[in-house]
C-alpha cells in the first residue's frame, strides 16, 4: 500500500476536522458513565469525539474492516469508497451495531458497545426498513420516545426533527408509502432527535433528488458549523467534495488516503504507481527482438515523461502473452499517454492491472470525480 | 420544501420551530436534558406489544384457530360428549355403555340370585353408572387439554409470538432502530419479553378459560385445577422460543423442530429423556393436580411423573434460566443481517 | 483482441453482440428454476439438521432390518428363555419381532415407514415453502423471474418440482433403498416377486407429491411470511391429526372425521397403492381410501384454483 496517509508524526495542526493519529498515548480509565441525559463532563468534553484504534473486524474469512485508525473532534468528514470498501462495516463499528475483532472504538472515552456512547451518537443507517405501519411522525416520535424523552418533548422534537429535514408537511402519512428520498429524510430526522455530538450517516444522499440534496448539503454545513461532527459516507466522491474537503478513501476495508481531494491527487502524482501490462505474444516466426510486441511497448513506455521505469518480466510458456512491469508517477497523465500509445501502435493488450489495489481504487474515485 | 432554519450566518445557532410553542436548537442543547431510562424501556415494552398486533396473518391465524377450537367444544359439550354414557361396545355397533349398565342392573334383580349376589351386583352396577356418567372430566382432559390443548395449542401460540417478538423484527431489519438507541442490551431483551406476555398469555391462558367455560361442567372443573400448569408452561414454552429468537436466523422453523418434532419425540420415550421436555413437566402438574379425579398418565411406570411443586419449580426455573441466557445471548450479538 | 483483429481496420473493440442463440422453450426454464430454489434450501444449514432428523427413522428402519436380519445368521436351533414366559426358538422369535416391528420387507413396512415421515417432511416443507416461494413474494425477486420469457406457470411448475425433490428425498427414495436393502438381504428374487410394492411405493409418492406439492405452493402464496405460514402447515397436519384422533378414538365420533387429517388420508390411498387392507391399518377405524381420494382431490382443486386466480393477479412492481 502506497504511503498516502499521512504519517503519524506529521502533526496536523492546521486540520482540525479529521486527524488520523496512531501516537496517541493509550487512555488511561475511561471517564465515569453519564447518567441517562446528562450533559458532558469538561473531562470528557476533552475526549476525542470518535478514536478508532486499529481496528479491525472479519466476517468470517472475508475481512471487513482492516487496521483503520481515526479521529475526529469536530466537522464534516466524507468516507468514500466503492461498495464493499468497508465504509458501512466501519459506521456499524463506530454505531456500536458491531464489536470489532481487534482494536478499540471510543465515542468521548466510552467503548462505542456501550450504552453511553450511543447517547452521543445519531445514526442514519443506510438500511431501508422502518416500522412501516406507522406514520413518519409517529415512526420518528416513536423514536425519540425510545431516548426516554417525556411525550410532549417527543413529540416537540419530532416536530422539529421533521421540520429540519423538510417532512413537516408530510409526515401524516404512512412510512410504507414513502419514495426513497422521503425515506432517507425520515432516517435523518430520527438521527436528529437527541442532538448528538456526532453523526454517522450512511449514504445519506442516496435516492435525493437534486434539490433535496442541496437543502441536504445545507443542513449538514449548519449543523457542522454548529459544532457537531458528522460523518458521511457516500460512494460518489463529487456529491462528498460539496460537502467537505475533508476526505478519507477507503478500499479494501483499510482507510487508503487522507485529506482534501487537492493533497491527494498531488500524492498519487507524486507516488509511482506499479502497473502490469499483459502483451500479446508475437508469432514464433516473428520472435526475434525486432519484431518483439513486448520490447517494443517497453521502447515505446519508457520515452513517455511519467514513466519511471520499465521491468520485462519472465512469461510462462503456456501463457500467449508477455507481461510487462511498469513504474509511472501522475497516474493520469501516463494513463492518456498509454491509450495514445497503444491506439497508434496498435499493441494487442490482453490485460492492463494496477498492481497496488489501494491506490488503484483512490486513483478510481479521483478520475471519476474529475471526469464528471 | 427548504429546511425551516435561518440562513443568517450569526444567528445560526438559534432555530425557531414554528409548529412548537417553544424553541428547540438542533436539537437544543440549551434545554435541559429530561431523558429517563426507566421511562424509554416502558415505552418500548408498550411499542412492542402493540407491533405484535401489526402481523395480522399471525393474529387473526391464531384468534381463528382458537374460535375454532372453542366453537366445537361447544358444540361437543351441547351433544353431551364428555361422557361414555352414548359409547357404544362393540364400536359404534351395539348398545350404549348405559344400556349394558342397565343390563347389569337387571341382572341383580334375578329372582334366584341371592340377597348377597344382588347386593354385590346393584353396587357393581352404580359404580359402572357413576364411573361412565362421570367420565366426563378424564375425556375432557385427555382428548381436550392434553391432546388438542397441551400439545398444539399451547405450543402453538407461544412459538408464533415469541419467535416473531425478536425473530420479526430481525426478519424485517428494523431492529437497527432498538440497537441504536441508548437502551442497555439487557433492558431491549427483556422489554420485549414482557410486551410478549401479555399476547401469549392471553391467547393461552385466555383460552383455555374460553375453551373451559365452554366445556361444562368438566370444563369448570378443569380450569380449576389445570390453570397453573397452564401458566407455567406458557412462560416457559414463552422463554424458549424468544430465546430461539434471538439465537436463529429462522426461529420458528427452529421453534417447530422442538414443538412438533423434539417434543414429541422426547415427550414419549421411556425412562428420564422425557424429562428434557416442556410438555412433561405441565402434564406432571395437571396429573398431580387431578390425581383426586381419576387423571392419570396411563402407565405410571413409564411415565415416570414428578410431583406437581417439583414440576412447578422446574418449569419457573427454566424460564428465568432460559431468560438470564437470552439476556446474555442477545447482549453479546452481533446481528450481521441487520447489517 | 482476438486473431480476426485487423490492424487496418477502424477498431471495433467494444461492440455490443446481441445474443444470436436461439431461445429454448419456455419449458427448459422449469429446471432451472428447481435447481436454484434446491441450492438455496441446501445451503441452509438448518435444513440438513431436520433432515438429518428426518434420515433418524430411515435408519432405524434400515439398520433395524440390517441387525434382524444378521441376527438371523447368529442364531442357533436351540430354543432361548424368555424371562419366565418360556422357551422359544430364537428364528421364531426374530419372525415374530419382524412382523411386530414392520421391519419385514412387507407393505405394511413401507406403509409405516411412510407414515413415521410424516412430522419432518411437515417441517420440511413449512421451511421450504416460506423460503422458495415466501421469500420471493415478500423480497420482491418474482420480477426476476417473469420478466425472462416464461410465464408465472413456469415459475410455479420450477417450485413445484423443488418441493417434490424435497418430499421424495424423505419419502419415496429411502422407501426404494428400503426396498432394495431387502432384497439384497434376503434374496434377490424378493425385487423381482414383489415388484409390485416397488410400484406401490412410486405410487404412495406420488400422492404425496402431487397432493402436498400443490398445498404447499398454495398456503406459501397466500401466507408468505414464516410464522403464519408455518401457523397455517401445522394447523393442517398437526392440529387436524390431533383432532380427528379425538373425534375418532376419543369422542366415538364417525370414522369418517378422519378425513379432515390430510396425512392419514394420504396414508389411506398410499396403502390401497401398496394392496393393503383398510383393517391393517393403525390406528383403526378408517374410512375407505376412496373418500380419502375425494378429500385430496378436493383439496388439490381448490388448491390449484386458488393459484389460478393469485398468480393472474401477482403485482409485479411492489
Amino acid at each position: 500500500m502506497p504511503d498516502l496517509l499521512d504519517s503519524p508524526d506529521s502533526g496536523r495542526g492546521d486540520r482540525p476536522l479529521t486527524a488520523i493519529s496512531v501516537s496517541r498515548d493509550p487512555k488511561g480509565s475511561a471517564p465515569p458513565a453519564l447518567p441517562f441525559g446528562s450533559r458532558l463532563t469538561e473531562e470528557a468534553a476533552a475526549l476525542p469525539l470518535l478514536l478508532c484504534q486499529r481496528v479491525s473486524k472479519w466476517y468470517g474469512p472475508v475481512i471487513g474492516v482492516n487496521q483503520v485508525t481515526l479521529e475526529l473532534r469536530s466537522g464534516i468528514t466524507g468516507l468514500v469508497g466503492s461498495n464493499g470498501a468497508g465504509k458501512s462495516t466501519l459506521m456499524r463499528l463506530i454505531t456500536g451495531q458491531l464489536r470489532p475483532d481487534l482494536g478499540s472504538i471510543e465515542i468521548r472515552g466510552h467503548d462505542a458497545w456501550s450504552t453511553s456512547a450511543r447517547r452521543h451518537v445519531g445514526y442514519c443507517p443506510e438500511l431501508d426498513s422502518f416500522y412501516e405501519e406507522m406514520s413518519g411522525r409517529q415512526f420518528v416520535e416513536a423514536m425519540a420516545r425510545l431516548y426516554g424523552y417525556p411525550r410532549r418533548e417527543a413529540l416537540d422534537r419530532a416536530a422539529f426533527a421533521l421540520e429540519r429535514v423538510g417532512m413537516a408537511g408530510r409526515a401524516e402519512r404512512r412510512v410504507r408509502g414513502y419514495s426513497k428520498g422521503m425515506r432517507q429524510r425520515i432516517k435523518l430526522a430520527q438521527a436528529l432527535l437527541h442532538d448528538p455530538e456526532l453523526m454517522v450517516l450512511d449514504e445519506p444522499l442516496s435516492g435525493i433528488d437534486p434539490v433535496g440534496r442541496d437543502e441536504f448539503v445545507r443542513l449538514f454545513g449548519d449543523l457542522a458549523s454548529m459544532g457537531k461532527c458528522l460523518l458521511i459516507s457516500s460512494h460518489e466522491l463529487e456529491e462528498l467534495e460539496k460537502l467537505t474537503d475533508h476526505l478519507a478513501i477507503m478500499a479494501h476495508g483499510r482507510i487508503a488516503a487522507v485529506g482534501t481531494v487537492a493533497q491527494i491527487r498531488d500524492r498519487l502524482d507524486n507516488h509511482p504507481l506499479l502497473i502490469r501490462i499483459d502483451v500479446k505474444r508475437s508469432s514464433p516466426g516473428e520472435n526475434d527482438s525486432e519484431n518483439d510486441e513486448r520490447r517494443r511497448l517497453a521502447a515505446g513506455l519508457l520515452k513517455l515523461n511519467d514513466v519511471v521505469g520499465v521491468e520485462l518480466l519472465d512469461a510462462r510458456p503456456e501463457d500467449a502473452v508477455d507481461p510487462v512491469l511498469v513504474r509511472a508517477r501522475n497516474p493520469q497523465r501516463f494513463f492518456q499517454e498509454l491509450t495514445r500509445l497503444v491506439l497508434e501502435e496498435w499493441y494487442e493488450i490482453a490485460r492492463l492491472e494496477t498492481l497496488d489495489d489501494s491506490t488503484s481504487a483512490v486513483l478510481g474515485y479521483l478520475l471519476s470525480g474529475r471526469s464528471a | 420544501m427548504v429546511p425551516d432554519y435561518n440562513e443568517n450566518e450569526g444567528e445560526r445557532e438559534t432555530v425557531s420551530l414554528k409548529t412548537a410553542n417553544r424553541s428547540l436548537a438542533v436539537v437544543s442543547p440549551l434545554l435541559p436534558d429530561s431523558t429517563s431510562g426507566l421511562r424509554a424501556w416502558f415505552y418500548l415494552v408498550w411499542l412492542s406489544w402493540r407491533r405484535q398486533a401489526r402481523s395480522q396473518q399471525m393474529v387473526w391465524i391464531a384468534v381463528g384457530l382458537l374460535l375454532f377450537s372453542v366453537s366445537l367444544v361447544a358444540i361437543f359439550t351441547a351433544r353431551g360428549a364428555w361422557s361414555m354414557r352414548y359409547w357404544r361396545w362393540p364400536y359404534r355397533q351395539g348398545p350404549t355403555y348405559m344400556q349394558w349398565a342397565d343390563e347389569v342392573q337387571m341382572l341383580a334383580s334375578l329372582p334366584d340370585a341371592s340377597a348377597e349376589g344382588q347386593g354385590v351386583q346393584a353396587a357393581l352396577a352404580a359404580s359402572v353408572r357413576g364411573i361412565i356418567l362421570y367420565s366426563g372430566f378424564p375425556i375432557f382432559s385427555h382428548w381436550i387439554v392434553f391432546l388438542l390443548f397441551l400439545s398444539f395449542l399451547v405450543p402453538l401460540f407461544n412459538l408464533s409470538f415469541a419467535t416473531e417478538a425478536l425473530g420479526g423484527e430481525r426478519e424485517s431489519n428494523s431492529l437497527i432502530w432498538l440497537l441504536s438507541r441508548p437502551l442497555p442490551r439487557p433492558a431491549i431483551y427483556l422489554a420485549k419479553f414482557a410486551a410478549l406476555l401479555p399476547w401469549t398469555i392471553g391467547l393461552t391462558l385466555g383460552g383455555f378459560v374460553l375453551l373451559c367455560l365452554v366445556g361444562g361442567q368438566s370444563g369448570l372443573l378443569a380450569l380449576r385445577l389445570y390453570w397453573p400448569s397452564v401458566l407455567a408452561a406458557t412462560l416457559a414454552f414463552s422463554s424458549l422460543f424468544y430465546f430461539m429468537g434471538a439465537t436463529f436466523r429462522r426461529p420458528a422453523v427452529a421453534a417447530i423442530v422442538y414443538a412438533f418434532f423434539l417434543e414429541v419425540i422426547f415427550g414419549n420415550m421411556p425412562g428420564y429423556l422425557k424429562r428434557i421436555s416442556i410438555g412433561f413437566y405441565a402434564r406432571c402438574m395437571m396429573f398431580d393436580a387431578a390425581g383426586d379425579f381419576g387423571v392419570q398418565p396411563e402407565r405410571p411406570e413409564i411415565f415416570l411423573p414428578v410431583d406437581g411443586a417439583t414440576a412447578l419449580a422446574v418449569l419457573l426455573g427454566l424460564t428465568v434460566l432460559l431468560l438470564g441466557i437470552g439476556t446474555v445471548a442477545f447482549s453479546r450479538a452481533q446481528y450481521h443481517e441487520v447489517v | 483482441m482476438g486473431e480476426s483483429l485487423n490492424r487496418a481496420a477502424t477498431p471495433e473493440l467494444l461492440h455490443y453482440r446481441p445474443w444470436r442463440g436461439e431461445f429454448r422453450t419456455p419449458a427448459a426454464s422449469i429446471w432451472p428454476i428447481a435447481r436454484v430454489a434446491l441450492t438455496s434450501i441446501f445451503q441452509k444449514w438448518m435444513f440438513w439438521i431436520i433432515y438429518i432428523l428426518g434420515l433418524l427413522i430411515f435408519l432405524l428402519f434400515f439398520f433395524g432390518q440390517y441387525l434382524l436380519s444378521w441376527a438371523e445368521t447368529q442364531a442357533g436351533e436351540t430354543d432361548v428363555q424368555l424371562g419366565g414366559w418360556g422357551r422359544m426358538n430364537p428364528r421364531h422369535l426374530i419372525a415374530l419381532f419382524r412382523g411386530f416391528l414392520k421391519l419385514d420387507g412387507s407393505a405394511e413396512s413401507y406403509r409405516s415407514f411412510f407414515a413415521y415421515q410424516g412430522y419432518i417432511v411437515m417441517i420440511v416443507l413449512a421451511l421450504a415453502g416460506s423460503i422458495l416461494i415466501g421469500n420471493d413474494l415478500r423480497f420482491g425477486s418474482l420480477p426476476y423471474y417473469l420478466s425472462k420469457p416464461l410465464s408465472r406457470w413456469h415459475y410455479l411448475l420450477g417450485k413445484g418440482l423443488a418441493v417434490a425433490v424435497f418430499i421424495n428425498l424423505m419419502t419415496t427414495l429411502p422407501a426404494i433403498v428400503l426396498f432394495a436393502q431387502w432384497g439384497v438381504l434376503e434374496s434377490w428374487e424378493y425385487l423381482f416377486e414383489r415388484f409390485d410394492l416397488l410400484l406401490g411405493i412410486l405410487g404412495y409418492g406420488l400422492v404425496l407429491t402431487v397432493t402436498l406439492t400443490v398445498l404447499l405452493l398454495a398456503t406459501a402464496t397466500w401466507l408468505r411470511r414464516t410464522v403464519p405460514l408455518i401457523m397455517m402447515w401445522t394447523t393442517l397436519f398437526f392440529f387436524c391429526r390431533l383432532l380427528s384422533a379425538a373425534m375418532v378414538d376419543g369422542l366415538r365420533f364417525s370414522p369418517r372425521w378422519r378425513l379432515i387429517d390430510l396425512w392419514n388420508s394420504t396414508s389411506l390411498i398410499g396403502a390401497a397403492c401398496l394392496g393393503l387392507d383398510l383393517e391393517t391399518i393403525r390406528p383403526g377405524n378408517q374410512p375407505p381410501w376412496y373418500e380419502a381420494a375425494l378429500v385430496l382431490g378436493g383439496v388439490s382443486l381448490l388448491c390449484l384454483t386458488y393459484l389460478i386466480r393469485r398468480i393472474r393477479g401477482v403485482e409485479i412492481v411492489r
